[in-house]
């Protein structure tokens, strides 16, 4: 089945500049708290000697996958993949702000935010897709790194872009029956032969290792899913097959208490 | 002394004779509490979309977000009703805390050891052993109801409790608000688990009639008292007799009065 | 009295003041919001975008202002505009958050306590501005009027300041221009007599940065141009002792040694010139110098380089000869931020040669233009004012008596502050600073206080409580530049406009109201003959008969002025590049440009560099929480080698000390910086508690920034301090 749009990010590292106005745009255009952040510029670092040193910046945020393990973890579906567009959103309104999805995303995109006591992220700018502008990280990039557009189009700005790549990357997680499938594409890598993205592509948050990694899961989520689940089937069931057992007995024996 | 070797005339007095078993609050408690779960239960599944727990299914899910419009609606339809069925439950309960919850909670929810006996017994019975076994009397309510009941208590105070959590979700920390879900389903299912048996038990099984039409008349015969609840029956008896012991003695002593003020007025 | 516990009286007023206003705005919009729905800018709602123009650096990209109900909610890069193109850099993008910053000067401000005490009480208008016009006229009575001291930097308003320092009659005007772009605008107003030329990215094949970090330093245009030319193929050679960003997109860094590009660029001048391989029809024609070049620049070969800067004699070759290859395809960088080192100077002069070898200039499909992209006159009018009163007096930054070559408009800051301090030749007793923090900018933090100690009378216009202000006596309240007009400005032979897009928070005024105030209490308006700031922009637009709504519409107006085809003619006294000049040579210096050796370190000193991040604008606006959230903290660059030698582990805090001052810092121990030198962001360590975000975040270079004067451009040289350091 195949969607009306299918909206993906090319992100053209080499032109990358860390310049971080993608970061204040998207903050303003979507009250994010001060704390919080939907969109990164991951430094790699400076690699090699001097003088002789490389220094690669990969912006990223919600990847929109194919198949988000964040959708799947969410009980209400306040999470969902827009079944147009392939944008993988929360609907604020039907959000509890338990932070499964928090979790389970492999990017670690995903926020609390904690005066809302909802999950926040990267929706692509949906308010501005709307009315027909970029979103905003997009359309102040001043190195032209960002770009975003239906893959459906063969002539949107991602599409061409894609068909000019020197290389193309993505950082999909296949692992352990999952396949993310992200919709950010990178491209025009310097030195691919020397880079292996998903050992460099450290997070934010050094401690948490590096991105993509496997989802995780809430102990209570786990505990529901592996133990309550089954208990409960188990207690239904059984309750189901008593009353079975009666009434088929009911059936057989007749009414015979009422017989006056 | 056998249930079913009694004679027709006798069973005929019994039949008529009805006792009260529910009082009007408990009545309206318990249907306001049915339609109460007839629209949160079937929300409430069809909230639950997370294909990791496959309880939901695809068209159910995507027919209650069409029907509501959206799933932020249906989610506010279900808390609001929620809040609605937990706002009259409490109300209920300490309004009337005293008069009926505290006698009830005394008098009809303890276990004592015939109803431990017949927990032993009845399970096996059902399973078609000891069928001869003779079952321990039972009180108002037999030990399986007593049982059920206290999930219900719990598993109410649970989904309270959790469906607030939920509910206020700016308030409560992200860590509350996660262990909240499965302490809701856990005790939904625990209910539903139960409930089964008890709507069967209550509205099709034959032998269970007389309870369904007493959530609505409030009163039970003495016939299905004294096969059912044989303990409560011997109460209500002993209250009757007491009674008419209470009316015997006022019948002698007006009696008595009467033959000494006979005299005076014969003088 | 800053810290006033309000009466209930008090609060019963504010409260009856603010329900009244409350009442009556919901019948009747605010003047700017009125105006903007009258020209359909705003819909009825008031919400919609105004076009206005961008001040977080000196760019001025155009901006279209997302307005909701009298709030900004977003700012845009003007698709219209040249500079902005669409795009805002993190700085643009921020900018609401200059205006709505919590740590706001709204009302007038009257210093209580001691100075640094930061205890003011607040003031109505009239107080504030009679406290001023008093003190200055005091001073201007007793001590002359080249005892007030004027600085100011780099705004549309500007001129009007100048009205106002002029008609007082002081000779005495600080701008930040020596603290930044001396060397350059002297050394290519002597060579092409033009103070900035503009670059041209179409074409370009081979770019040569000397040390202009283009992509953190970012001027959006420029910067969007740089990148989309490395994406095209074009070389990047750059050089700096810093791997920063730019570095990262070069195709070549060189880390050439601090204050030895001279040296790189003088030899490959000499590989061009001995070589014949420079553009001959075009240097004949307009390069004054080109028949003794070869000879001027003999000694200078790429092996002496190599001694000097450390870099290989081949790699300058090749370098050379590649630049030279490119033709008119070739540019060589002017740079901006050009005070690095006392011979910063000739290191401009070696580029502006370089970029006359190669031809690019005024060729088609060239480089580097003859004019600065601001310089086209529309001749936009400008309201009536008297001639200026004549003044006799020296000026205290030097100019001309002691730094004959450097142009009067720019100036030597830290000469004017060190002639406050010395009271030579005469003593300053005011300073009237607006939009600017000397405190902070100037080198040698503490000679600044001190100078500063030695007033009768400091008052600051700003928008926040900046360092200096925390030590000014009055502070006005400016209106932020979301809340303002400014007079107009040209790029590219059309007009732009800054205008209001939301009412100013609290009292706060535009700088052309609050000049215009000062002035007329000053004795001084006829020098401001305009009713408001909308009569003074009428003023300029009237000679070109252009409509002010529409301007205010779309945000600029394109007069229709052709660009002129006419003969190439040079802006200098032989109407030609002067890569040999004679105003040099007369005033005592080389007439060529030349090599001048540097100061060095001693062992166990390092280079201390300064630069910039693309997160910030110099000193202003690290108080801006969204940029905040996003800086990396700053930290002191260096290398692991000397970190080793020192003991020194990433994070450490270390004592950086220099001849005049030290800090404490952390650390950031990295391959990207020669194992000479550190360096230090600028812009950090604020003093000033009014700051509540910025307030002692980081170090401030400026408290080890030794004061050193280029005697032909004036410009400082920052990077000719040396420091030590150690763990703390």
């Amino acid at each position: 089945m195949k969607r009306k749009n299918h909206y993906a990010f090319v992100i053209d590292v080499a032109r990358c500049i860390d310049c971080r106005a993608c970061q204040v745009a998207c903050s303003v255009e979507n009250h994010v708290p001060m704390e919080n952040t939907r969109i990164w510029v991951q430094d790699l670092g400076v690699q090699g000697e001097f003088p002789n040193l490389q220094h690669i910046f990969v912006p990223y945020n919600c990847m929109h996958c194919e198949h988000p393990p964040c959708t799947e973890v969410c009980v209400s579906g306040a999470t969902y993949k827009d079944k147009d567009t392939g944008l993988v959103l929360v609907d604020q309104d039907a959000c509890i702000g338990c932070g499964y999805c928090v979790d389970a995303c492999p990017y670690n995109v995903r926020y609390l935010d904690k005066k809302r006591g909802v999950v926040d992220k990267c929706n692509a700018c949906a308010q501005r897709l709307e009315v027909g502008l970029e979103p905003a990280c997009v359309a102040t990039c001043i190195g032209g790194s960002r770009l975003f557009g239906d893959l459906n189009d063969p002539v949107s700005k991602a599409s061409v872009a894609l068909q000019n790549a020197r290389n193309i990357v993505r950082l999909d997680y296949e692992a352990n029956g999952h396949d993310t499938d992200p919709n950010i594409y990178y491209i025009n890598l310097p030195n691919m032969e020397q880079l292996n993205m998903p050992e460099l592509f450290q997070p934010l948050v050094s401690q948490s290792g590096a991105l993509p990694r496997a989802p995780k899961y809430t102990l209570s989520e786990q505990g529901w899913k592996h133990v309550a689940v089954p208990l409960l089937a188990a207690g239904i069931g059984a309750s189901f097959l008593v009353q079975a057992i009666y009434f088929t007995k009911q059936l057989i024996e007749g009414e015979k208490e009422f017989e006056e | 002394m056998g249930h079913k070797n009694i004679p027709l005339p006798e069973r005929r007095r019994l039949r008529s004779k009805m006792y009260k078993k529910h009082n009007l609050a408990n009545i309206l408690t318990h249907w306001f509490n049915v339609g109460m779960w007839l629209l949160l239960l079937p929300t409430g599944i069809a909230i639950l979309s997370s294909p990791r727990l496959g309880l939901s299914p695809l068209w159910m899910q995507e027919m209650f977000r069409n029907v509501f419009g959206g799933t932020a609606n249906l989610i506010r339809f279900h808390y609001t009703v929620g809040l609605l069925w937990i706002f009259v439950l409490v109300f209920n309960i300490l309004v009337g805390f005293r008069r009926y919850f505290v006698p009830f909670a005394a008098t009809r929810l303890l276990l004592d050891q015939d109803d431990i006996e017949w927990l032993k017994t009845k399970p096996l019975q059902m399973l078609g052993f000891m069928k001869d076994k003779e079952l321990p009397p039972q009180d108002a309510y037999n030990a399986g109801q007593k049982l059920y009941m206290y999930v219900v208590i719990f598993g109410t105070i649970g989904i309270m409790v959790s469906g607030v959590v939920m509910t206020f979700n700016q308030v409560f920390p992200p860590l509350l608000k996660q262990i909240a879900q499965p302490v809701h389903w856990v005790s939904v299912f625990s209910i539903v688990a139960g409930l089964i048996i008890h709507v069967y038990m209550g509205a099709v099984f034959p032998e269970e009639k007389e309870a369904f039409f007493s959530m609505f008349s409030g009163k039970v015969s003495a016939w299905y008292a004294r096969a059912h609840h044989e303990k409560w029956y011997n109460e209500k008896l002993r209250e009757e007799m007491a009674w008419e012991d209470l009316v015997r003695q006022e019948l002698a002593r007006s009696a008595e009065q009467h033959a000494q003020e006979q005299p005076a007025t014969a003088d | 009295m800053a810290n006033k516990t309000l009466s209930r009286r008090d609060f019963l007023k504010v409260g009856g003041a603010a329900g009244g206003a409350m009442l009556l705005g919901s019948f009747v919009a605010p003047p700017i919001a009125q105006a903007a729905r009258r020209l359909g800018s705003l819909d009825a709602n008031g919400d919609g975008y105004i076009p206005t123009m961008c001040e977080m650096c000196v760019w001025r990209c155009g901006v279209l202002a997302k307005v909701e109900g009298g709030r900004i909610v977003k700012l845009e890069g003007n698709p219209e505009h040249p500079h902005s193109r669409g795009r805002l850099c993190a700085r643009g993008q921020s900018g609401l958050m200059n205006t709505y910053d919590p740590d706001r000067v709204l009302k007038p401000l009257v210093r209580v306590g001691q100075r640094g005490e930061g205890k003011f009480r607040t003031a109505s208008w009239d107080e504030a501005l009679d406290i001023v016009a008093d003190n200055m006229l005091k001073i201007k009575q007793n001590y002359g009027p080249e005892a007030m001291v004027f600085s100011s930097t780099h705004n549309l308003s500007q001129v009007q300041f100048e009205n106002l320092l002029n008609g007082f009659g002081s000779p005495n005007y600080g701008t930040q221009r020596s603290l930044c772009f001396n060397a350059m605008v002297t050394a290519f107003s002597l060579t092409y007599g033009v103070e900035e030329p503009a670059r041209n990215y179409d074409e370009v094949e081979f770019i040569l940065l000397v040390g202009r970090n283009l992509t953190e330093a970012i001027s959006t245009s420029e910067t969007a141009e740089l990148v989309e030319a490395i994406s095209r193929g074009a070389k990047l050679v750059y050089l700096d002792p810093r791997y920063t960003k730019t570095a990262a997109k070069a195709s070549e860094w060189i880390p050439i040694r601090p204050g030895t590009d001279a040296a790189f660029l003088l030899a490959m001048i000499h590989v061009i010139v001995s070589e014949e391989l420079a553009d001959c029809e075009f240097v004949k024609k307009y390069v004054l110098g080109c028949d003794d070049i070869v000879e001027a620049m003999q000694p200078y070969t790429p092996q002496w380089a190599e001694t000097i800067t450390g870099v290989p004699a081949s790699t300058i070759d090749r370098i050379a000869r590649e630049f030279a290859a490119a033709k008119h395809k070739a540019l060589a960088h002017p740079g901006w931020r050009t005070s690095n080192f006392i011979n910063s100077f000739q290191t401009e002069r070696a580029i502006a040669t370089l970029n006359a070898l190669s031809g690019n200039v005024l060729t088609p499909g060239g480089c580097l233009a003859a004019e600065s992209p601001e310089a086209a006159s529309i001749g936009l009018g400008k309201p009536p004012q008297p001639p200026y009163p004549r003044i006799s007096a020296l000026r205290l930054d030097g100019v001309p008596w002691k730094y004959p070559l450097v142009p009067l408009k720019l100036g030597v800051f830290q000469e004017l502050r060190d002639a406050i301090l010395s009271g030579q030749p005469y003593q300053a007793h005011g300073w009237l600073v607006a939009r600017q923090n000397p405190v902070l900018s100037l080198p040698d933090r503490a000679r600044t206080l001190q100078a500063i100690s030695k007033l009768d009378f400091l008052v600051t216009v700003d928008i926040i409580m900046n360092d200096t202000s925390w030590y000014s006596d009055v502070v006005l309240p400016e209106a932020s530049y979301l809340e303002r007009y400014d007079p107009l400005h040209i790029v590219d032979r059309k007009i732009y406009l800054r205008q209001p897009v939301v009412e100013p928070q609290g009292e706060a005024r535009s700088a052309l109201w609050i000049y215009k105030q000062l002035g007329e209490r000053l004795g001084l308006g006829d020098f401001f003959q305009y009713e408001d700031e909308e009569d003074y922009i009428r003023q300029q637009l009237a000679p070109l008969n252009l409509d002010f709504n529409e301007l205010r519409i779309k945000g600029y107006l394109d007069p229709g002025v052709a660009q002129e085809e006419r003969e190439i003619v040079f802006n200098t006294p032989s109407g030609k590049i002067e890569v040999y000049s004679e105003t040099l040579g007369k005033a005592g210096f080389s007439p060529w440009p030349t090599w001048e050796d540097p100061v060095y370190p001693r062992p166990g000193e390092f280079y201390l560099l300064t630069g910039k991040v693309a997160q910030h604008t110099q000193f202003g606006t690290q108080n801006n929480q969204l940029l905040h959230k996003y800086q990396d903290e700053p930290r002191l660059w260096l290398h692991p080698e000397p970190a080793a030698s020192l003991g020194l582990k990433d994070w450490d805090v270390v004592e950086v000390t220099s001849q005049v001052g030290s800090v404490k810092v952390p650390v950031k121990i990295t391959q990207a910086i020669r194992p000479d030198c550190v360096y230090l962001t600028p812009g950090y360590g604020h003093a000033s508690k009014g700051l509540r975000t910025a307030y002692q975040v980081g170090a401030n270079a400026s408290d080890l920034h030794v004061t050193y004067t280029d005697p032909i451009s004036g410009g400082q040289a920052l990077s000719q301090t040396f420091v030590t350091i150690k763990k703390a």
